[in-house]
């Protein structure tokens, strides 16, 4: 990987000519933010010149992020959202209720069940109550289009679910008039909350389906264990109802996503770390859209042994035939090529990168169906090694960010630099990620993409992108050697690859 | 709630038994234990459908749920129809699933089970394979379906032509089901079932 081989000469050199540039550039800078503030300096000739400086240095500073990063609405990748704890989200909820409460003038019990059943549509909600508040709690499931009426005389009922006779009075019914004893109430809601069900519970009687409100459920349950059950488990329903909140996907996490828009956008959760699409809730996946990425995954599983056998770890050298596992060279013959076609690095160059596109076979209609299959196979199996290429990159990239940061941790304990001064490589490491990330993400798309100008158009981004990708790996790997400007020249050029396709492509 | 199970069960029993209806419809339960949670069901083939004069009977098995949860229940008779696996006797119907409803009962069950021999639901199969002859071939369906309920339900109506494919196919060696279920599969086309019987 990172030639960790004793570089220190050739290191320490790189350095000192580095912060020399720093500082060059700095008093450039810093030159052009006085004259374009010469105003500003005119009318506080008051101001100590240190104090100058420091102002200038910071103007300058905000300049340099409008340079280098996309303003909001050029990002396509740009989206707005909140991370919530559990009670904001709560409260974000019961304000939601309460809303309707006094809008409808309905008890809260009953305002949850309609924001439920119409995805917390308040609006939408409220324009039905406005035109038929009948209909609207009929078409809800809430009230029965007739009510059951119970026409015995009796002081004795036989409850349908037990069959026990009890008294009238024991006898419980909710809006439809069905009428079951207290107990058969009782195991019935234990049972469903014990399969997961809490706010769709319909009435038990035959080709009934009114939805049983929280208070009612709540009130015949005998165990308290189960209500606080039930809460917990309904509060969850109404997350993943809501079409605006989200709970963060990873491992024991507690967050809850808000975004006022329920698109396919990323979301890095400020607790765990993880990133994923707002909309679907699984790994983030631009430009794919979540229909397509869902087909290719699934895809995925069901061919993964077919696959397993392409995508071995190894490849032979195609100079000396050696197996090698993928590091950069050719351990053997120093032979450097492209571990994605295995053709010679050279070619590649700045050259058109042409590894990254299938080439279909283009008489396949008029070939037996056993060709056209063997054909589909191979054509999927050359995307998905692509794809399983990126992914396995991904975890080698990991590892050699820890060497980075490693390494950084060794020159500021010996006095080479100070840790800012290293930051670069950490960035670099983050940005060839993120842009190996998108990389892969291409491939499930192009897989799916109907042949045409718009798919040659796609391809000719993505072969762009991954040889800017290829060419930062290399640097990345040999940063300790690259040339700082080289390296920070090489990010931009990636990163803005990577906006181009993303931009052209990825339809929110 | 187990008691409930059991109790519900012995009362249900009692129903089915005494019942006026079930003796018209003839449906009918026996406990197959004394724990009240395995019994087994019997229904007849409706009349005017390719089941009628057959008996099918069916195993029901009672959870510790019952009556909050459905009965499990399948086909131990071998029958051809869309909704029920020709191989398991497995059955699709949304009263046995999602839409069951405590105040149902082993006789809602029998019941419903009978109208769905009458009432195939082709578009929500079990069978796929059967599905697929019930929609692009109603008259091989019916002649295969009382077929089977000729064989396997004790139904009256022999089909002869089918009878003679059968017995042409066990003679290249082939087991008399195996050979039942692959011409019946392929629309009773001996040149395809005998190349099914061989790959």
């Amino acid at each position: 990987m990172m030639p960790l081989v004793e570089q220190e000469q050739l290191t320490l050199f790189g350095e000192t000519s580095r912060l020399h540039n720093f500082k060059m550039t700095d008093t450039v800078d810093m030159k052009s933010q006085n004259s374009d503030d010469s105003d500003y300096d005119e009318s506080d000739n008051m101001d100590e010149d240190d104090e100058d400086d420091y102002c200038g240095y910071y103007d300058n500073d905000t300049d340099d992020l409008d340079i280098d990063k996309p303003k909001k609405s050029d990002d396509p990748e740009y989206f707005e959202f909140d991370l919530l704890h559990l009670e904001d989200a709560e409260r974000l909820l019961n304000e939601e209720v309460e809303a309707l409460c006094s809008k409808l003038k309905i008890d809260p019990s009953l305002a949850k069940m309609l924001l439920q059943v119409h995805g917390w549509n308040k609006e939408s909600i409220i324009e039905r109550h406005i035109i038929d508040h009948g209909k609207l709690l009929v078409d809800s499931k809430i009230k029965p289009a007739v009510k059951y009426k119970d026409t015995c005389f009796s002081n004795y009922r036989t409850c349908p679910v037990c069959y026990l006779t009890v008294q009238k009075d024991q006898m419980f019914s909710v809006s439809c008039g069905h009428q079951f004893c207290k107990e058969c109430w009782d195991s019935f809601f234990q049972i469903q909350i014990q399969q997961g069900i809490t706010t769709g519970i319909e009435c038990m009687e035959k080709d009934c389906n009114i939805l049983v409100p929280e208070d009612f459920i709540c009130s015949a349950l005998s165990k308290p264990d189960f209500r606080d059950r039930y809460s917990t488990r309904s509060f969850t329903d109404h997350i993943e109802g809501h079409p605006q909140l989200r709970f963060c996907p990873g491992p024991n996490c507690s967050v809850i996503v808000r975004a006022k828009e329920n698109k396919a956008k990323k979301v890095e959760c400020g607790q765990c770390k993880t990133i994923f699409c707002f909309k679907c809730g699984i790994d983030y996946h631009a430009p794919t859209d979540c229909g397509t990425i869902k087909k290719w995954l699934t895809k995925c599983a069901d061919d993964s042994e077919t696959a397993n056998y392409i995508s071995a770890n190894t490849k032979d050298c195609p100079k000396c035939h050696v197996c090698i596992e993928k590091t950069e060279q050719c351990t053997k013959c120093k032979h450097d090529f492209c571990w994605m076609c295995l053709g010679d690095w050279k070619a590649h160059g700045s050259e058109y990168y042409e590894c990254s596109r299938y080439k279909e076979n283009p008489n396949i209609a008029n070939e037996s169906a056993h060709a056209q299959a063997r054909e589909a196979l191979k054509k999927y199996l050359f995307y998905f090694e692509r794809w399983e290429n990126h992914s396995k990159s991904l975890e080698l990239e990991e590892q050699t960010l820890l060497k980075i940061t490693s390494r950084i941790q060794e020159k500021v304990m010996n006095n080479a630099g100070t840790w800012i001064d290293w930051q670069y490589l950490l960035d670099a490491a983050a940005l060839l990620r993120k842009c190996r990330y998108t990389l892969q993400y291409t491939y499930p798309y192009a897989y799916f993409m109907e042949k045409g100008a718009r798919k040659q158009l796609f391809e000719y981004q993505q072969a762009q992108l991954e040889a800017e990708v290829e060419n930062l790996s290399w640097k990345v790997e040999r940063a300790e050697i690259t040339d700082r400007g080289d390296l920070e020249n090489q990010m931009d050029v990636a990163e803005k690859r990577r906006q181009t396709l993303l931009k052209d492509f990825l339809e929110i | 709630m187990a008691n409930i199970a059991a109790a519900r069960i012995q009362r249900e029993f009692k129903e089915v038994v005494k019942s006026e209806e079930v003796e018209r419809c003839k449906i009918k339960v026996a406990l197959k234990n004394d724990m009240y949670n395995e019994l087994e069901g019997t229904i007849a083939g409706p009349p005017d459908t390719p089941y009628a004069g057959g008996t099918f009977k069916l195993e029901i098995k009672i959870p510790e749920t019952y009556p909050f949860n459905p009965p499990k229940v399948k086909f131990t008779t071998r029958i051809w129809h869309p909704n029920i696996s020709s191989v398991t006797g497995a059955i699709c119907l949304d009263i046995l699933k999602d839409q069951w409803a405590a105040a149902m009962t082993l006789r809602t069950v029998l019941l419903s089970l009978q109208a769905l021999l009458a009432a195939a639901e082709p578009d929500d199969p079990q069978d796929a394979v059967v599905a697929k002859q019930y929609k692009d071939c109603p008259e091989i369906f019916i002649k295969t379906a009382r077929h089977w309920t000729n064989i396997y339900a004790g139904g009256p109506h022999r089909e002869l032509d089918l009878e003679n494919k059968i017995t042409q196919v066990m003679g290249m060696g082939f087991d008399e089901g195996k050979a039942r279920v692959a011409l019946s599969s392929h629309n009773w086309d001996m040149e395809r079932a005998t190349e099914n019987l061989l790959s």
